[in-house]
């Protein structure tokens, strides 16, 4: 139990500590007290105000809340499917947010500013293809009929993706960004038209974590405790569609965040009880994706770089000295 | 339900008449059962005769196609999954076994099927848990992980994830199939003792001399159907275990000792 209240205490501590790095660095610094004064609306008018709250504080806020929602999705997947690799990718939102993105960039690149709502659509509709799919007909809801649902339509939406940059290589600068996953410095406006779909997932992640605790031993445990197997992975399934596609439809494909994260956190906390994994990886998926965003926008400042890559870097490691000490 | 087959009193558990198909397959034909309070009925019957299906059946984990299955005289597709849970507790043959995952929470969650929706834990919640955990005597080791125990010491974990429920019934689908000699003494002086705390307790069993020394009642299914049920002595005579098992062998008991005597290779 302490164990756990460490790890949940150094999360938050990593997570206060990126949140002021990513406040306070970038092309222009701005010094940790200032920035906590600008915060607290003490701060002197002034370019560094500026900056910091509308240009830095909107984009944090993003990273603090796409980190947190992939790692609960990731977190509930791996959980409702028992299956240790499951991510947002085996619902197949990645997929379908990917192509969602690509075709708005492609075929109407005039209207980027619907890139989030292409990538958001898309990503909920491959997800609905695979709930179907996976939810219907014999042996509905069972996790190997998810899983290959999921691949299945994972393949088909990165067929069309890797088709649409074949067939227009001039588009394809345009989309790295997209996906390797990367913030921008656009104010509010992506949270503006996502934050319902991010609430409406937390809310469904609430009732669900006592039901996936009784999963875990199994669907006769969880079904004979009065729970409905299926239903639970449904519901985690579009709880996570949820958090998935409104992350992508602001950061772009950051797969391995939701794959990532849990583990680190029940590797070191020692449990797999969600009551524990699912806030443990909101706090380290957030810590982690703002952190990796400073790095992205400082070492080549004043050039933003995609997060994804830097984020890996930074998760990667700690990953394996985990894995080197667990069981 | 017909006049002819309500008993005076509400049973814990009686099943008239049920079938069950799985997938097109018909597993379970007609079986009769009735578990009266306090008694401990074992339900035997060769591989694929349909007594897991039967079991699952009457817990509500298996619609059956047709027949009656009644809890307390309330027909069990009426009851919710978590009424349900307020009467019977089922065990499963082998629970699959997380990491990270210590015996008090396995219990925990055995306990949660009781709480509201995100309610929280009373301490009458967490008296029943660690009473569970006594009863089932895991105590002991209630802080070490599932993946850490012997196969004995899981199923004794798995019953006391059942306990939490604080259900009067509690339904164990081969609790001892996969345990040795020691372990199975064990879970089955645990049952027994369970029953004679008031559980009312039912369970597949296979080993028929375990069933002879512990069941109050036994039910014999064959091919889909319950053939027979009664006092041990009476419903596991040698004619029925040349008819239901094809086999020649007899029970003997003595000094509560219980043997199954088989004519392994046939007639000498």
């Amino acid at each position: 139990m302490t164990r756990r209240l460490i790890v949940l205490a150094i999360l938050i501590a990593l997570l206060v500590g990126a949140a002021i790095a990513e406040l306070a660095l970038g092309a222009v610094k701005v010094p940790p007290g200032e920035v906590l004064d600008i915060l607290f609306g003490n701060g002197k008018a002034g370019p560094n105000h500026q900056i910091v709250e509308s240009l830095r504080l909107p984009r944090t806020v993003e990273a603090l809340v796409v980190g947190a929602a992939l790692g609960v999705a990731g977190a509930i997947l791996q959980g409702a499917l028992a299956n240790p690799l499951a991510s947002p990718d085996v619902i197949g939102v990645t997929g379908g947010a990917g192509f969602g993105a690509i075709l708005i960039i492609v075929l109407f690149p005039e209207k980027i500013a619907l890139l989030p709502i292409g990538a958001l659509f898309f990503g909920l509709l491959a997800a609905a293809m695979v709930f179907l799919f996976a939810w219907t007909g014999r042996n509905r809801g069972s996790i190997a009929k998810v899983v290959l649902a999921g691949i299945a339509m994972l393949s088909l939406f990165t067929a069309g993706t890797t088709g649409l940059l074949a067939a227009f290589p001039e588009k394809a600068p345009s989309a790295i960004f997209f996906l390797a996953g990367g913030l921008t410095s656009s104010g509010w406006e992506s949270l503006d038209t996502t934050w319902p779909y991010f609430l409406a997932g937390a809310i469904l992640v609430l009732f669900l974590i006592r039901p996936l605790d009784r999963l875990a031993l199994g669907d006769d445990v969880a079904a004979s405790l009065g729970s409905r197997p299926q239903l639970i992975r449904l519901g985690a399934a579009v709880a996570a569609a949820l958090l998935a596609a409104a992350s992508a439809a602001i950061a772009g494909l950051l797969a391995f965040l939701g794959l990532v994260v849990p583990h680190v956190v029940r590797m070191a906390g020692r449990t797999s009880s969600q009551t524990f994994v699912v806030p443990a990886s909101a706090l380290g998926g957030a810590a982690l994706l703002a952190a990796g965003d400073t790095l992205a926008r400082t070492v080549r400042a004043p050039i933003e770089l995609p997060v994804g890559p830097f984020m890996v870097i930074l998760g990667v490691p700690v990953f394996l000295w985990l894995l080197r000490r667990a069981l | 339900m017909e006049a002819a087959v309500q008993p005076a009193y509400p049973l814990p558990l009686e099943a008239y008449d049920v079938r069950v198909t799985i997938g097109g397959t018909p597993i379970v034909h007609g079986a009769t059962l009735q578990v009266r309070p306090g008694e401990l009925v074992a339900v035997v019957g060769p591989n694929g005769a349909g007594k897991s299906t039967l079991v699952r059946a009457v817990c509500g984990l298996q619609r059956p196609s047709g027949g009656v299955v009644a809890w307390w005289g309330r027909d069990v597709s009426s009851l919710r999954g978590r009424e349900l849970a307020r009467l019977r507790a089922f065990v499963p043959q082998r629970m699959p076994v997380p990491a990270g995952v210590t015996v008090r929470e396995a219990v925990t969650i055995g306990r949660s099927s009781q709480l509201r929706v995100l309610g929280r834990m009373t301490r009458a919640d967490r008296d029943a848990i660690e009473r569970a955990l006594a009863r089932a005597e895991v105590g002991r080791f209630a802080e070490r992980a599932l993946t850490t125990l012997s196969g004995g010491e899981l199923q004794r974990v798995q019953i006391a994830i059942g306990l939490a429920q604080e259900a009067p019934v509690l339904i164990a689908d081969e609790p001892t199939s996969q345990l040795d000699l020691g372990a199975t003494v064990e879970v089955a002086g645990l049952l027994r003792s369970l029953t004679g705390q008031g559980l009312t307790v039912l369970l597949v069993v296979h080993d028929l001399a375990l069933a002879a020394a512990i069941a109050d009642t036994v039910v014999v299914v064959s091919a889909g159907r319950t053939v027979a049920a009664g006092p041990p002595r009476e419903v596991l005579t040698p004619e029925r275990l040349a008819e239901v098992w094809r086999t020649d062998a007899r029970l003997s008991e003595h000094d509560g000792r219980t043997a199954l005597h088989v004519a392994w290779l046939g007639e000498r």
